[in-house]
């Protein structure tokens, strides 16, 4: 069978990524130009910043990613981009030109919804996963639970009512003085804390839904801490971040479980930033064995923005005809396109 | 020789292509609620459709890099760049208030181009036309009609002073009932079939593309003029900290 070469473009926050992936598996380059520490100074994503960024940032990506790959622009089979969700301006750039570039070489277009692209991060190392399953897409945008009983075929279960996952890390990092990205931090700090020191509120565990709502966690450990300040007590931050990292931690893994055992699913796939939490890997693997559940999840290095996991779901895509016209437009919110 | 030329840095979207020196086909979409995005791929499979022509058939691509909308111009430059790379054609970037001198680069006096940014600002400079050669007399910027309009005082009573650009409407209609500070040789030029000008960029690309003056596809950038608002705001910040200490 002929080689199909996806070149896979994301400019949908703050990275920009170009990759070129062979039959939806072999990763041949995945450049990420990360702009993290220019928005790092002003203490999040800046929307006119980014877009900049990736217009100065595109050509060079995309140079450095076929001389990688050691393919021209010619030999590719089809350009895979997402148009959302995600910032407008930002994803604007890597639409636009992916847009030009499959129109100048007559290529087909494949638009990837960015949170299809974390579930697909999966299909890059593991060998075969078999439809159905249930996906849990994590980061600091999007907490989702997914049903996916074919390929390219999304039914959103669970949602967040507020804050993303790694919004909370971010914020709680944020007040503890620490810096941005809150994740890795307050992760490599929980380790060696007590994680059953301080409870903390598990929100909306016991609600019928695999909905989540994070901001109530968020504001018990902030007035936590002030409430010990007022009282000028010292709060040991070892077991503040691990107590804290437990409830969220316990309350993924309860609602992902419980979509799962509902839909009578035995797979469950992991994606997006905090997919990369070692403790949330851990823990979700071990309990959803209690129920004859598989748990999998992609490299650390590709649960994060990237895209290679484009690419590989825009190879999906493109095997089952699924592309896309010109015409397509940019989009901001959540759901809207998961199954276009 | 065909050169393409793109302009999108207003809401409207314009794309001509252009043979030495003659516009071949200069089409204009001024339809809101889509972005420039979506229709400009579609809008120029109908030109070259219309014209019975190829992209193999485009020598190169002239764009107009700004100053303008932020959004509008990346779209047209991330456009232009991916056909330029793609096909592997030489890329050229044109500044927008230069595009639009070019119409008017007959009269002589002062030209004085300019479009409607946000805020009330405007983006423009000033030429002088003097035996039909066109000299700067000030770097381009953006600000307030009315700081604009202080400046061009300093030439009244003198030669004619041209006003033209995109946005105009806003800045007529102050002068017209502003009874104050009138400037008699200043003239508007209104040409509604002239409201955007990829042909006029396409025309200026093509005598940079006879002249190998291409730019580098990496390199060539928005042409921005005003700073994102984080950046002033920081700026502020900044210069407020510095004089506390």
């Amino acid at each position: 069978m002929k080689d199909v070469i996806i070149f896979g473009i994301e400019t949908s926050c703050d990275e920009t990524s170009v990759a070129v992936v062979k039959n939806g598996k072999y990763i041949l380059s995945n450049i990420i130009s990360s702009q993290m520490e220019i928005h790092k100074s002003y203490g999040g994503v800046v929307p006119e910043i980014a877009s900049r960024k990736h217009m100065e940032l595109i050509m060079i990506t995309t140079k450095e990613a076929l001389d990688k790959a050691m393919v021209t622009i010619n030999e590719i089979d089809g350009i895979a981009v997402v148009p959302g969700p995600g910032l407008k301006g930002s994803l604007l750039v890597g639409l636009s030109f992916a847009k030009a570039v499959a129109f100048a070489l007559d290529k087909p277009l494949i638009a990837v919804n960015h949170i299809e692209g974390h579930i697909y991060a999966n299909f890059l190392t593991n060998q075969k996963i078999d439809t159905p399953f249930i996906s849990l897409v994590v980061s600091g945008g999007h907490t989702s639970i997914i049903l996916v009983e074919e390929i390219g075929q999304y039914k959103v279960v669970g949602n967040t009512r507020d804050d993303a996952a790694g919004e909370i890390y971010d914020k709680i990092a944020k007040y503890l003085g620490f810096s941005y990205p809150g994740g890795p931090v307050i992760e490599h700090i929980a380790k060696t804390g007590n994680s059953d020191a301080i409870i903390f509120p598990r929100p909306l565990i016991n609600s019928n839904d695999f909905d989540f709502s994070f901001s109530g966690l968020k504001t018990a450990v902030i007035y936590f801490l002030m409430n010990k300040k007022d009282k000028k007590e010292e709060v040991n931050v070892n077991d503040l971040c691990a107590s804290f990292q437990k409830a969220i931690i316990e309350t993924i893994k309860y609602k992902t479980i419980n979509a799962a055992k509902k839909y009578h699913i035995s797979r469950i796939l992991l994606g997006g930033g905090v997919a990369a939490n070692e403790q949330l890997r851990q823990e979700l693997t071990e309990e959803a064995k209690k129920e004859n559940i598989n748990v999998y999840y992609p490299p650390k290095d590709l649960c994060t923005d990237n895209a290679a996991m484009i690419a590989c779901a825009g190879y999906y895509k493109l095997k089952r005809g699924i592309t896309h016209s010109f015409n397509l437009e940019v989009f901001t919110e959540e759901e809207k396109g998961l199954n276009k | 020789m065909k050169i393409l030329g793109i302009d999108t840095t207003t809401k409207i979207l314009n794309l001509a292509i252009v043979e030495n020196s003659e516009i071949i086909i200069d089409y204009k979409i001024n339809k809101s609620g889509q972005t420039h995005s979506a229709i400009i791929l579609p809008a120029l499979k109908n030109i070259l459709n219309s014209l019975e022509i190829t992209l193999n058939d485009i020598s190169g691509i002239a764009v107009a890099i700004g100053p303008g909308s932020f959004t509008g111009i990346r779209i047209g430059l991330s456009t232009a760049k991916g056909l330029a790379f793609a096909l592997s054609l030489p890329i050229i970037g044109i500044n927008s208030l230069d595009a639009y001198t070019f119409t008017w680069q007959n009269l002589s006096g002062i030209l004085c181009p300019l479009i409607v940014a946000r805020k009330g600002e405007y983006y423009y400079t000033l030429y002088h036309n003097k035996d039909n050669r066109l000299v700067m007399m000030r770097d381009y910027q953006c600000k307030e009609w009315f700081e604009i309009k202080q400046e061009l005082f300093k030439y009244k009573e003198k030669e004619n002073i041209y006003v033209f650009g995109y946005g105009m409407k806003e800045i007529i209609e102050e002068d017209r009932m502003g009874n104050d500070k009138k400037i008699a040789n200043l003239h508007f030029l209104k040409n509604n079939h002239n409201i955007t000008n990829a042909a006029n960029v396409a025309i200026l690309g093509e005598v940079k593309f006879l002249k190998k003056q291409y730019d580098d596809i990496y390199k060539l950038m928005p042409f921005y003029i005003s700073k994102s608002a984080a950046e002033v705001n920081r700026e502020k910040e900044d210069g407020l900290c510095s004089k506390k200490r």
